[in-house]
């Protein structure tokens, strides 16, 4: 064995590890911090935790510079395609500390746990993003999961809170462990457990039988798990209502993203040929027609999510059903196996974070001032407290899909990959479209109660300037990229090369 | 495509038949002379007391899960003490940033006073009252 | 005077932008900047109207800028005569409405924000020239309509049989009809992009100039069945809209529910978006797939439906906003059995009843608002002889129920007749059956308005509106300008019908030029 090689070839890798160091690092001065603060309760660590964020997000984007790189033995890779994820998770997790600081559901709770965890879920995040290798993939998965359990009941005195993780455990335990059976039978299938050996040996094969079939559907479950798409979404709607506001939040962007990185990287290294002679479109592997599987999931999971969202009565419920719905438009794009439909998947995604982040703050106000999740309960509110019912409504308009909001270009981006695929997909595209309008009347129905039915009480409330600004902060965007996007294009279509090859 | 499931299906079939096969043939074949000793559940040796379909002290849990880190971290020293003279000092670096991360997880059980059996004295209700310092902070930001 | 089309569209968000500096309860000062900008806008369209030129078919004040050069999406304006009349109509209406909203108290800051978004939204739609953004003008009306609607609209109610209706119910119904046929339309875009290159570049484009040259079209857009469904999703997106039965039953609730001036502008101008879409994009676009046999004489038979049942429910109803409402189902049905049959003819009357409709629905509106702030009711039969307490009322009232039938000498009588006889002498499509019973519709129309004019105004006078007072200066000021365009325009129609005659002319070619398929062995 040559160790000195395989320790160069690390220590080089490190250099390209500096984000992931970074928030290591970030995750043991808070630790360290928390024992020696006298009060569990002080708001400092989430200014330590910020500005730690801070300095990652620097170091990521100097990432962007460094083009493709396979590290630590293949098992990790530096690829724009994973920094724009890192990007995207580090944002949210900013977003979040911001949410928490201020959220009355976290007051007096320890939070130097709290905020360790957010970091090493982001951590977790941004290794799912870069595992090019079976471990690593699964290692990740867990890592988040794991994460996600616990913050999930971090409101531990909370019946629905430790409900809500239970259940999150138990179908995540189920879940990984269909996985990593998927896996076990790709090694036994391909002798590697590297994703890039993995998709040469299957390509060089005329046939790999049932079994291939069989690893994948079962692989499919454990990202279907991470992204909350059909039948793998049953602990959705109880962990988003049941968890604290800002983590449900998190969890509906962070770990949802960096499932579709990891779902993207796995079948387009492992499941999918080269593109034929420069071609933007390549080929799944012939006997494998998981496009069509994966379309089908797509179709089924905005359908069910959508329809159940209607007849919600709880605010964090019905995000969380619409949420399983943004999963399956986000699929669309994976499905067309093209540059076209990742670019979209990503940008879609992007802008998910900004309406869905938007939604959640809006949610947590209306928590903090009338103390209820109620749909009812927001009766004539748009009379009370104007800034944050029309800041709900950018919101809804834009996760609706409709113009002048980035969410309308996220889905047009979405329904032209699917378009430019040729009429295979059609049918895909209306599906999504006919969505669209199922979840106008869900989304429609929330502002009727806001905007149209009379409050009980007429008083105004007022909303702290704190949280007006953090929701200026976030509608102002979801407006501006519908009516000029071509920054965040540019962002996505430099991020969309991810390294296919070795 | 059909015919690759007869594969699965044989494996089945001969899985539960090998397995109702040798439960059967101990069935069949095992002497029967029971005795209360031998029906006691093995506790090493020790005389069980009661049932143990009890619920355990959810301390047993914590101490469970830091035994389990200290576990695995001489799961890492003894392969590395083992080739240690041949990777050198990296090897050195890398192994103390591993113990010093233990080392904080150590202090941190210990601070929150996980290493106590006996809590009834140690930490204060761990709740409800925000703090003062928080308190000002969510008084600035609703002014 | 460079960029007027966009001065034209944006004005009113400046004014949005002005409003919403105002404090709260200067509703005045919020009213008078509405009437301002759209004011200014009808003074930019008085000016288009004035500098067009009408002999040529080109697109004139045109505008193009890059917007998203990585997807081809241009900022592209213009107009032709097929836009001219509407853009005029969209400013002349959205000024009078904002007079007719003078009397709205509820939030007045955000009502009339709203109004003015759905304004830029309105002449967005008839100004542009790229696809794209044709389609973000056409989405961004729905958002204030269904405000408007719901908030400003009557409250919601619970009916009879259990059922809840009112405004609330109306706004989500007219948002989910409408962005159901949007989608459609979305999907027909998206096709038309990804096969149809662009001359210069080779690209794919928006440009709907670009997207009318049938020799840049390519890739699944030479299969004629692909053609025939993206007509189909075209029309489904502007059937909604105008509406065509069967889909017309979101027009009743969302015009009875909606507040005045809103159902002028639904009845007014929203209408006339699907009949313009279709012009603008169904035809020109894929003229073989409009002229395969059952989509052209589909075309004819639903505007034949159209005008029957429309005039039939309408003669049916007890309120007389609703009556109104299903007028206006039965005189989009002219426009469209005028352009069904490919004549020049035809077609100058179909453009022309879509401009005569909005002015005349809207004074029919504005005169069930007039009654309906007085009476707080609108059963036809609750009234009866308000001639004698209301003369003057009831001489616009007349006026009204003439252009509505088609009274000659009035607007409505020209463009009526034009459809018609253009129909009836199709060359094109032999739509003389069709037409003739279609025919019957106007004695409908003319049963039904003298009907309820008699059973309104003459007659005894009810005694409970022995006081009722009479039609006030304002409301007068909103009615008089659309009267005199209504007798103008029905005296000497030559200066509408100039406008839009060479355009319409180039189209009725165009179309008719185009190889008549014979594709699914259905021909």
């Amino acid at each position: 064995m040559d160790y000195s090689s395989i320790i160069k070839d690390n220590l080089i890798s490190l250099n390209y590890f500096l984000p992931e160091l970074l928030l290591t690092g970030l995750i043991i001065v808070l630790v360290i911090a928390d024992l020696f603060l006298k009060d569990e309760r002080s708001p400092w660590l989430s200014f330590v935790a910020l500005a730690g964020c801070v300095v990652v997000l620097l170091s990521v984007i100097a990432q962007f510079d460094l083009g493709s790189r396979s590290l630590f033995q293949h098992m990790l890779v530096v690829d724009p395609f994973s920094v724009f994820f890192k990007l995207l998770f580090l944002a949210s997790a900013i977003a979040v500390i911001f949410l928490s600081i201020a959220s009355v559901e976290l007051a007096g709770r320890p939070v130097g746990e709290y905020f360790t965890l957010l970091i090493a879920l982001t951590l977790g995040l941004f290794l799912m993003a870069s595992s090019t290798n079976l471990v690593t993939i699964l290692l990740s998965i867990e890592f988040v999961s794991i994460v996600s359990f616990v913050l999930a009941t971090y409101l531990k005195t909370r019946r629905r809170s430790s409900e809500a993780g239970l259940k999150y455990a138990i179908y995540g335990a189920f879940s990984s462990g269909l996985m990593l059976y998927g896996l076990s039978l790709l090694y036994g299938l391909t002798g590697t457990l590297n994703l890039y050996e993995i998709g040469d040996v299957l390509a060089s094969r005329d046939s790999n039988g049932m079994a291939l079939t069989l690893s994948t559907i079962l692989i499919l479950a454990g990202f279907g798990y991470k992204i909350a798409s059909v039948p793998f979404h049953f602990w959705s709607p109880d962990v988003y209502e049941g968890a604290p506001t800002p983590i449900t939040a998190f969890l509906s962007i962070g770990p949802k993203a960096a499932g579709f990185a990891v779902l993207i990287r796995f079948f387009n290294v492992a499941l999918a040929g080269e593109p034929a002679n420069g071609a933007s479109q390549w080929s799944a592997l012939p006997e494998l027609d998981w496009p069509m599987i994966l379309a089908v999931v797509s179709a089924i999971t905005m359908t069910l999510g959508n329809l159940v969202a209607i007849v919600q009565t709880n605010i964090k419920r019905l995000l969380a059903y619409s949420s399983i719905a943004h999963a399956g438009y986000a699929l669309m794009g994976v499905v067309v196996l093209s540059q076209d439909g990742i670019y979209a998947t990503m940008f879609y995604l992007a802008v998910y974070y900004l309406m869905n982040l938007g939604a959640f703050l809006v949610v947590i106000v209306f928590q903090d001032l009338l103390g209820s999740e109620k749909i009812a309960d927001f009766k004539g509110l748009a009379w009370r407290a104007p800034v944050p019912a029309i800041a709900m409504a950018v919101f809804l308009v834009s996760l609706t899909g409709l113009p002048p909001t980035a969410g309308f270009i996220g889905k047009f981006y979405l329904f032209a990959a699917v378009i430019k695929a040729g009429p295979a997909f059609y049918w895909l595209a209306v599906v999504g479209l006919l969505n669209s309008v199922v979840a106008l009347y869900y989304y429609a129905r929330i502002l009727k109660t806001m905007f149209f039915d009379k409050a009980a009480e007429e008083n105004s409330i007022s909303v702290s300037p704190y949280y007006v600004t953090l929701l200026a902060l976030l509608a102002a965007p979801t407006i501006i990229l519908g009516v000029y996007w071509a920054p965040l294009q540019k962002l996505a279509t430099n991020s969309v090369e991810f390294l296919r090859a070795l | 495509m059909l015919f690759n499931f007869a594969n699965v299906l044989t494996f089945i079939v001969f899985g539960a038949v090998f397995v109702g096969i040798n439960i059967t043939l101990s069935r069949i074949l095992q002497a029967r002379n029971p005795h209360p000793v031998k029906l006691s559940t093995y506790e090493c040796g020790e005389l069980p007391e009661g049932d143990s379909w009890i619920q355990f002290n959810i301390r047993f849990y914590v101490i469970a899960l830091i035994f389990l880190i200290f576990e695995v971290e001489i799961v890492f020293l003894f392969p590395w003490a083992t080739v240690f003279k041949e990777l050198g000092l990296f090897a050195f670096v890398e192994m103390m940033i591993f113990v010093f991360i233990l080392l904080v997880g150590l202090a941190y059980v210990w601070v929150k006073g996980d290493l106590e059996w006996d809590k009834s004295t140690a930490v204060p209700d761990p709740a409800l009252a925000p703090s003062a310092a928080r308190q000002e902070l969510t008084e600035a930001i609703a002014s | 005077m460079d960029n007027v089309l966009s001065w034209i569209t944006f004005l009113p968000v400046v004014g949005i932008l002005a409003i919403l500096f105002v404090p709260k309860d200067n509703k005045n000062t919020v009213r008078i900047i509405a009437a301002v900008f759209t004011g200014l806008q009808l003074v930019l369209a008085v000016w288009i109207y004035r500098n067009f030129d009408s002999s040529t078919s080109a697109i004139q004040f045109s505008e193009q800028y890059k917007w998203i050069p990585s997807f081809n999406i241009d900022y592209f304006m213009g107009i032709d005569g097929l836009s001219v009349p509407m853009v005029l109509l969209t400013a002349f209406l959205s000024f009078i409405c904002i007079f007719a909203s003078w009397g709205i108290e509820k939030s007045v800051k955000g009502y009339f924000a709203m109004f003015l978004l759905l304004d830029a939204g309105m002449m967005g739609v008839f100004c542009s020239l790229d696809f794209f953004l044709f389609y973000i003008f056409w989405e961004v009306m729905l958002l204030p309509m269904y405000f408007l609607i719901g908030i400003w609209g009557s409250p919601s109610r619970t009916e009879e049989d259990g059922m809840v209706r009112g405004g609330p119910y109306a706004a989500i119904k007219f948002f989910l009809y409408t962005l159901f046929g949007s989608i459609f339309m979305l999907i027909a875009m998206l096709v038309f992009y990804f096969n149809v290159s662009d001359p210069v570049t080779g690209g794919h484009t928006f440009n709907m100039l670009h997207l009318m040259d049938q020799a840049n079209h390519g890739g699944v857009l030479k299969d004629f069945d692909v053609r025939l469904l993206i007509y189909a999703a075209l029309f489904l997106g502007f059937a909604i809209k105008v509406p065509v039965f069967p889909f017309h039953t979101w027009l009743p609730d969302a015009h009875v529910e909606a507040p005045t001036a809103v159902s002028v502008i639904l009845a007014g101008v929203l209408l006339k978006m699907g009949t313009y879409g279709m012009l603008r994009i169904s035809f020109p676009m894929l003229p073989d797939a409009m002229k395969w046999k059952y989509f052209a004489y589909g075309l004819a038979i639903l505007g034949m439906i159209n005008i029957l049942y429309g005039a039939l429910c309408a003669m049916a109803q007890k309120d007389l906003k609703k009556l109104v409402a299903y007028s206006s189902i039965s005189h989009m049905g002219i426009v469209l059995l005028g352009m069904s049959g490919l004549t020049s003819l035809g077609m100058n009357g179909a453009v022309m009843q879509m401009f005569n409709h909005g002015t005349g629905t809207a004074m029919l509106f504005l005169l069930v608002g007039v009654i309906y702030d007085r009476a707080h009711h609108r059963q036809i039969d609750g009234f009866g002889g308000l001639a004698v307490r209301m003369p003057i009322f009831a001489a616009m009232m007349s006026l009204a129920f003439f252009a509505g039938l088609g009274l000659p000498g009035l607007s409505s009588f020209i463009s009526e007749a034009f459809s018609f006889l253009g129909a009836f002498g199709s060359e094109t499509f032999d739509l003389r059956l069709i037409t003739v019973v279609s025919t019957i519709g106007i004695i409908i129309t003319a049963g039904y308005f003298l009907w309820t004019f008699q059973r309104m105004f003459l007659g005894e006078l009810n005694p409970k509106y022995a006081e009722l007072p009479e039609i006030n200066g304002r409301e007068l000021f909103t009615l008089v300008p659309i009267g005199i365009l209504v007798i103008v325009l029905g005296v000497y129609p030559a200066p509408l019908l100039d406008l839009i005659k060479t355009s319409l002319n180039e189209l009725v070619e165009v179309v008719k030029a185009a190889e008549a398929p014979t594709m699914l062995g259905l021909h």
